[in-house]
């Protein structure tokens, strides 16, 4: 049976590699981490803040691997039900009121209460059979038979009794379910854990993950990035850009502009022909970067000293 | 490379990152996978399995620079007169030392490998104060074979042989080079292994000193300490907590989701209990003789605000004042400094203090903020009240009316009701009267409080 492992990356390199083929610019760090967890087989806890790419690269993993992405959004009160799995109760029921005509047929002769319970007995497991259990992303993942990429997004809005529950996923990809037994994953899926650091996480969770911190890129990654993403975008544009995003990034704003707002303004600079980064433009567009008020009042407040840095630099 | 990793792992727990067993095996497993050619990634590759939060990466980064970077002993450059020198002090050389003709052939790779299999044979690892430098440079001389240097010194030195007393000098100068690249490598071990040592006993022993004594360039020290425990009680306690009601069934909620179902109740809802925030009414003496006690319970409290849903804080001397606007306004270390500043400045007066609270927070117009069941209230102070009113009748309402009454006082409890105290009259109307001197003991109050309130 061909599973995902027998991909090989031989090296750092060859991540770096096949991940900018596939559209994601790595720089070492993340290459590395990449690298190492992907060989000892250990799930991956990516930080840093909203945007940086983090859910891109599970993505991009499952992509290059040939896998299914299989993807779990956590929230304050996700349980096991809703990540694991479910009974599906109305077909349970919808089956059983079905049935009830033919309750009689189906008991035949049996005449004492003792026949009729063996009789049940040896059919009841039907209801509890996989028929009628509703997958969910958990269980889906561990199914799957080439692997799979299981990306836990935003772990930290979870409970700390979800956190508790998945340890023992994370740890032995296996979890039991009373009424069928034991499920195994025949091949561990690789897993991604993304946080953006509402709160800590619990030492038993973290100790069980390889740890990669997503930074803001620096300026020449973002412009490679910038390169793979909107190739149409004009090389002195582009430099304008991202020293811009880089300016506003060291003031003290409530939502720093990250990757996926540079690429989105570098498409709309591409769309609206813009021949320059000027006051005008920037002043109608900057919503598309800064996504509250008092930000881009704060910025729009020292625009021309920015924008003149910027030009100046370039 | 077995030993390479376990020094290592050890220069990294002395760095304040904790390593599991486990942890441990994954770092040999990576060190495997990497290998050592390529330092840069290595260095990722390890920062990924040990480091677990941004402070640890940055810790680790040094920890990993210092241990991988050491060099010693200077190189033996390719000049063809160096080359001639030293075969010709090769050959001079008659004693049979091998320390002495590795130094003189200058062979980098042998002597510091020599020097660091010396160093294992010591547990030069071991090391932790500044203090221990000498003993552990001798102990490495003496292991890499200096001994063997001094006989030879002597047994030349004991002749006239003017060429031999030559030759002891410069055995002797060869023995001084050694033991500067020794001091200077016990060195570099001590900044890997020691790092940490001074700080977490300086650490221990602020959290354990009078207050009062904590002197004002420990201050900055003091605060991060203080950030320390907040956070922890802050992690404690935080969360929102919802308490099933044992055995209530929310029926409502029950048949509504059990519709679909025809009824039957297959998924059963239960009722829950949100448990409040505790609401918290601090009031801190903070004239001249107690200002350093208030400092850290305001720190506190400062540093709880995701705990405490509202803390709403006086500083007093002669009369109450308001500051939680400057809270609210001002980073902590500021917000703290202004407020000492505002409230403090005349001379301690508990009556107009308790008369003024109980216009503010019993007798408030708006209900919301007057003192309820729900309330917890701290009083930091030495009741030290200058001989004038007490004014316990109003503290007595008080007291009727909170969840609880704590009154931290920073004296030892021997010097309470001496003089203008008034300690044992406000005693009565406290559900909890305590010494409080220590960061420890402002931590474990504070603990004791939140546990209570959360129930």
């Amino acid at each position: 049976m061909k599973n995902m492992y027998d991909h090989r990356f031989q090296s750092v390199e060859e991540i770096q590699q096949e991940f900018e083929a596939g559209g994601y610019i790595c720089s070492k760090e993340i290459a590395t981490c990449l690298y190492i967890a992907f060989n000892l087989q250990k799930p991956m806890m990516v930080e840093g803040p909203a945007g940086v790419g983090k859910t891109e690269m599970a993505k991009t993993t499952a992509e290059i691997l040939g896998v299914p992405l299989v993807r779990l959004q956590c929230y304050e009160g996700l349980d096991e039900s809703k990540a694991l799995y479910e009974w599906k109760y109305g077909k349970q029921l919808l089956y059983t009121q079905l049935l009830k005509e033919k309750l009689n047929d189906f008991m035949g002769d049996a005449e004492t209460m003792e026949e009729s319970m063996a009789v049940l007995h040896s059919k009841e497991d039907l209801f509890f059979s996989e028929d009628f259990l509703e997958p969910r992303p958990l269980f889906k993942a561990l199914k799957e038979k080439a692997g799979c990429v299981l990306l836990i997004d935003e772990v930290d809005k979870s409970d700390h009794e979800f956190e508790a529950f998945l340890l023992e996923i994370l740890s032995e990809f296996q979890v039991s379910i009373p009424e069928i037994g034991t499920l195994s994953a025949d091949v561990k899926p690789f897993v991604f854990l993304t946080s953006n650091n509402n709160r800590e996480m619990s030492d038993a969770l973290k100790r069980r993950c390889l740890h990669l911190n997503v930074p803001y890129p620096e300026p020449d990654l973002e412009r490679r990035i910038l390169n793979s993403r909107v190739p149409e975008l004009r090389d002195n544009l582009q430099q304008n850009l991202v020293d811009f995003i880089h300016k506003i990034r060291e003031m003290d704003l409530k939502k720093a502009p990250s990757i996926s707002e540079t690429i989105d303004w570098a498409r709309v600079l591409v769309l609206l022909h813009a021949e320059e980064l000027d006051k005008e433009f920037v002043e109608t567009t900057l919503n598309t970067v800064l996504k509250f008020e008092d930000d881009i009042e704060a910025v729009n407040e020292q625009l021309e000293s920015l924008l003149e840095s910027v030009h100046s630099a370039a | 490379m077995q030993a390479v990793l376990e020094d290592f792992l050890k220069a990294v727990r002395s760095h304040d990152i904790t390593v599991s067993s486990a942890e441990s095996i994954e770092a040999g497993h990576t060190f495997e996978l990497i290998g050592y050619e390529n330092r840069e990634i290595l260095k990722y590759a390890l920062s990924a399995t040990l480091a677990k939060n941004l402070e640890e990466r940055e810790s680790f980064s040094k920890c990993f620079d210092g241990f991988f970077s050491f060099e010693s002993f200077k190189e033996r450059t390719e000049h063809a007169e160096e080359e001639k020198q030293i075969a010709q002090e090769l050959a001079e050389y008659q004693g049979d030392s091998e320390l002495v003709k590795m130094m003189l052939a200058k062979d980098q790779v042998a002597l510091s490998n020599k020097m660091k299999q010396a160093a294992r044979e010591v547990g030069i690892t071991d090391i932790w104060f500044f203090t221990q430098k000498g003993i552990y440079s001798q102990k490495i001389m003496k292991e890499m074979g200096s001994a063997q240097i001094g006989e030879e010194i002597a047994a030349l030195s004991g002749g006239t042989c003017p060429t031999a007393a030559a030759q002891a000098n410069q055995l002797r100068q060869v023995r001084k080079a050694l033991q500067g690249e020794v001091q200077n490598f016990v060195e570099q071990q001590l900044a890997i292994y020691g790092a940490n040592t001074n700080k977490r006993l300086r650490e221990e022993f602020l959290t354990n000193a009078r207050l009062s004594n904590v002197e004002r360039r420990d201050f900055h020290r003091m605060h991060e300490i203080v950030r320390k425990m907040a956070k922890r009680l802050s992690d404690t306690y935080s969360k929102k907590r919802k308490q099933t009601q044992r055995g209530q069934l929310d029926f409502r909620k029950t048949m509504r989701k059990n519709v679909a179902y025809d009824g039957v109740p297959f998924e059963t809802f239960w009722r829950t209990k949100n448990v409040d925030k505790p609401k918290i009414v601090a009031i801190c003496d903070v004239s001249g003789s107690v200002s350093d006690y208030s400092r850290f319970l305001l720190l506190f409290l400062y540093s709880l605000k995701d705990v405490l849903s509202r803390i709403d804080s006086f500083a007093f001397s002669g009369s109450l004042v308001e500051v939680n606007t400057i809270f609210d306004d001002y980073a902590v270390e500021q917000a703290i400094e202004v407020a000492l500043k505002e409230g403090g400045g005349s001379s301690t007066d508990y009556g107009q203090t308790f008369m003024d609270l109980k216009r503010d927070r019993l007798e408030n117009a708006n209900n919301l903020l007057n003192i309820d069941n729900k309330t917890s209230v701290i009083i930091l102070g030495d009741a030290r009240n200058n001989y004038g009113d007490p004014r316990t009748d109003i503290l007595k309402l008080v007291f009727q009316r909170a969840k609880r009454v704590i009154w931290l006082n920073p004296e030892p409890v021997i010097a309470w009701n001496t003089g203008d105290s008034e300690m044992d009259k406000y005693r009565p109307y406290c559900h909890l009267v305590s010494e409080c001197s220590t960061i420890k003991q402002l931590n474990n109050m504070i603990d004791d409080m939140l546990k209570v309130s959360f129930g």
